[in-house]
């Protein structure tokens, strides 16, 4: 995606649309607004809402036929239809002041004919003197109201009429026939509404019925004389005068932007979890008191699509739809001053980019490419937040450095099956890794593919790290001749269909669940599975993980919501912390019964939660339930052991991982110390570094008194301070330890 | 976690620190404030108290921005 394709990305969501009662209104009304404002008793602005949109309330409140209650989406829950008409009367009877604006805009020179009085005429003649232009209606009888004069309350519409009409400047010229148009050659334009039946100076055959134009390029016509009720001959007046407008701007009649949608994109709401209500009876068979009609249109569903926004939390939270976001995301991709306009950095680094939003969308509307457009420019503009995103760029790195081994089996050039078991999955248990390889090799012509498939550099947005690793993946894999790779992780499957399509893959998991004498343990009588959200549309994997759970004779209960995120996706835990911690609480407590996840990332999150939880691979060789999470320096031993132990397998070769310096200080830190770090992202590798460093150059602070010594290291764009004491040989008791993100110059 | 108000001497120069103006810079914006640090080679102390609470601050700001 391209900046420029942004807001098209929003095209297909329908969220802020009319309702399906605005489409079958004549006026098209905003008839939840109305609502909305009537049963929260804001009277002025129920009535403006109203009146704006059907010109003579009083009239249409009496006359109108509700079209827009056959509409009503209530009517699909077994409720009937808000009663509509009911309500805009009890609005005009609760509204106290019903003087009509004044347009305080300067007056336009263009003058236009109005033939017929009727209501079609007035209300073009209305519509067309709010925007000051020079109205003059030409009515054959002696007075306005045209087919409304014979109707019984035709007094209370004149008085209304003459409401509307009376802070306007409007000529009526009554008693006047129309009998030949070049009467009206002063004129810049023509408005015919000379009602049903009623002299057309023949430009019927030449009618366009959108934009109420004739063959004569100033002359218009409309209403009753076109077929109209009395209804859409109203509403007709007004949508005639924008075509009037752009007429008399441009020389042209054409449609206008902002016009209402011409068709509803047939959308109905699931409105899933609304109670019925029934509808409200007035007790005085007069109408609506005004509690009453509250009550009534508070019935209103609101009909307007909110599912992403509901469904998602990161949505939820920063409270944009869509189409907010799409303009958001364009605007800033068009601003690239650090003191800039940016007004949706902070979602953008919040979205787990889990594909969620688009999976409960009706139209399959997904936010997160979105969000990685956004990053994407951002850090190839260099104003992104190059810390949010640091640490697991470091921990890539070193995947993709020390952490890599590739080779085909043992004696051979090439293979069949590499496993690609992720980055990981060896970091947080390499018996995962171990106990898989062995499994494949005794299958299958397995080797072996260790490294990093770029699941944080896309996220960071950093494409040219990404390309840089999806280069050498592909090299590896040509080089150990293009073997299908067997994935662990549904990310690294994600990543690989994405950037390396020619790479076919196939999960573990199928593998494990076509092998018959794959025999997962029973750990518990049921247990829900929790689906990562990469597996996403991997039905086959899915299933092959239900197979070996209920091959296990444990009852696999399906989860409420499929493919939600545990919190970990798009590396969003440092750019917003109450997010994540939110979101990994909802998923923790979806469901009572232990998970049986297939991520290694999933498990981290929910056995960091103290949550009952086994990957399916503890399921399927029997592995030992393991300590809860293993701490940031345990997982890049965990990756080392693992490269360690399959280079020796492979290759018969003894891996010695690089030493530096630092690796020889021993840490003495305290456990919840040790916790807390990690929760930080502080790792013992930084602290000795730190250490090492300060020590080397005697570039530290000291507190005589208490032995103490305080060191600073800047790495990338994290500042790291430590507080130690010595504690023997090469042996440092860790007192404390921060970073920040600032940098400090020495002094002014 | 440290071990109550520590009174912190530059090991290098070993000299007490004294406020002085410094210089921050993030996001490609520069701040002035007045922090210690050592009056002989310049060397700037953080606390931690200022680190996850002023410039956690600041930071995030300015990541909004």
């Amino acid at each position: 995606m391209k900046p420029e394709d942004a807001r098209q990305h929003t095209d297909r969501c329908f969220r802020g649309e009319p309702a399906t009662c605005s489409f079958a209104c004549p006026f098209r009304m905003d008839i939840r607004s109305f609502l909305d404002r009537v049963a929260r008793g804001r009277w002025p602005a129920a009535y403006r809402v109203l009146r704006d949109a059907v010109i003579f309330p009083v009239v249409v409140s009496a006359l109108c036929d509700q079209p827009c209650r056959s509409a009503c989406q209530r009517t699909l829950l077994g409720d009937e239809a808000l009663e509509i008409r009911e309500l805009e009367v009890a609005c005009l009877r609760n509204v106290k002041e019903r003087k009509p604006e004044r347009y305080v805009i300067p007056p336009k020179k263009e003058r236009v004919a109005v033939v017929g009085a009727g209501p079609s005429g007035l209300s073009c003649a209305l519509a067309l003197a709010q925007k000051r232009f020079g109205v003059t209606v030409l009515e054959r009888e002696k007075g306005w109201g045209g087919r409304l004069l014979e109707h019984p309350r035709f007094t209370e519409f004149d008085e209304d009429i003459g409401l509307q009409f009376s802070a306007l400047e409007v000529e009526f010229r009554f008693g006047t026939v129309v009998s030949d148009l070049a009467q009206l050659s002063e004129f810049d334009a023509v408005y015919i509404a000379t009602g049903a039946g009623g002299n057309a100076f023949g430009l019927e055959a030449s009618w366009d019925d959108q934009l109420y134009s004739t063959e004569q390029p100033r002359v218009f016509l409309g209403g009753e004389l076109c077929g109209s009720s009395v209804m859409e001959a109203l509403a007709a007046g007004r949508e005639a005068s924008l075509s009037i407008e752009v007429f008399l701007q441009t020389g042209k009649a054409a449609a206008t932007f902002g016009r209402f949608p011409r068709e509803y994109r047939g959308h109905i709401l699931p409105h899933e979890g609304v109670p019925p209500a029934p509808a409200v009876r007035p007790a005085d068979p007069s109408g609506y008191s005004g509690e009453e009609a509250r009550a009534e249109a508070a019935r209103c569903m609101q009909c307007d699509c909110n599912i992403c926004m509901e469904a998602c939390e990161m949505l939820r939270l920063f409270r944009k739809d869509p189409h907010k976001i799409a303009v958001e995301v364009y605007t800033d991709t068009h601003v690239n001053a650090p003191f800039s306009s940016h007004t949706i950095t902070r979602q953008v680094y919040s979205c787990n980019v889990c594909g969620y939003c688009g999976g409960v969308c009706p139209v399959g509307v997904d936010i997160g490419p979105l969000m990685q457009l956004s990053r994407r420019v951002r850090l190839s503009a260099g104003v992104h937040p190059a810390a949010l995103h640091d640490f697991w760029l470091r921990e890539m790195d070193f995947a993709v450095s020390e952490g890599a081994f590739s080779s085909p089996p043992a004696g051979q050039e090439a293979c069949a099956y590499a496993f690609y078991p992720g980055c990981q999955l060896g970091a947080s248990n390499p018996g995962h890794v171990l106990r898989s390889w062995d499994f494949l090799a005794a299958r299958h012509d397995a080797g072996v593919m260790l490294g990093c498939c770029g699941a944080p550099a896309y996220w960071a947005g950093d494409e040219e790290r990404l390309r840089a690793n999806i280069e050498g993946i592909r090299r590896t894999w040509a080089g150990m001749g293009r073997p299908v790779l067997v994935c662990a992780c549904a990310t690294c499957r994600t990543v690989l269909a994405g950037f390396l399509p020619e790479i076919r893959t196939v999960s573990l998991y199928e593998l494990l669940a076509d092998a018959e004498e794959v025999r997962p343990v029973r750990r518990w009588p049921e247990a829900a599975v929790f689906d990562p959200c990469a597996a996403r549309g991997g039905d086959r994997m899915e299933a092959a993980v239900r197979a070996l759970v209920s091959r296990s004779g444990t009852v696999c209960v399906e989860p409420g919501e499929k493919n939600r995120c545990c919190g970990h996706g798009g590396h969003i835990y440092l750019a917003n912390p109450g997010l994540y911690g939110e979101i990994v609480q909802n998923r923790t407590e979806a469901d009572p019964r232990p998970y049986v996840v297939y991520c290694a990332n999933c498990r981290e999150v929910f056995a960091s939660q103290g949550k009952e939880c086994a990957h399916i691979l503890d399921l399927a060789f029997d592995l030992p339930a393991r300590d809860p999470v293993p701490g940031l320096d345990e997982k890049r031993a965990n990756i080392l052991a693992v490269k360690k132990e399959l280079m020796k397998k492979m290759t018969g070769a003894d891996f010695e991982p690089e030493a530096r310096e630092w690796d020889a200080l021993t840490l003495v830190i305290d456990e919840a110390l040790r916790r807390n770090l990690d929760r930080k992202l502080i790792s013992g590798n930084d602290i000795k570094e730190a250490i090492w460093r300060a020590e080397s150059a005697g570039d530290k602070f000291l507190d005589p008194e208490t032995g103490a010594s305080l060191c600073s290291m800047v790495k990338e764009v994290i500042t790291y301070w430590v507080e130690y004491r010595g504690s023997g040989a090469g042996a440092y008791e860790i007192l404390d330890a921060y970073s920040h993100r600032m940098r400090f110059g020495r002094e002014e | 976690m440290g071990e109550g108000r520590k009174i912190w001497r530059c090991a290098r120069c070993d000299r007490e620190l004294v406020a002085k103006k410094t210089i921050f810079t993030y996001m490609g914006l520069t701040l002035a404030h007045e922090v210690e640090a050592c009056p002989g080679c310049g060397k700037v102390f953080v606390s931690r108290e200022m680190a996850e609470g002023k410039m956690a601050e600041t930071e995030q700001q300015l990541e909004d921005k």
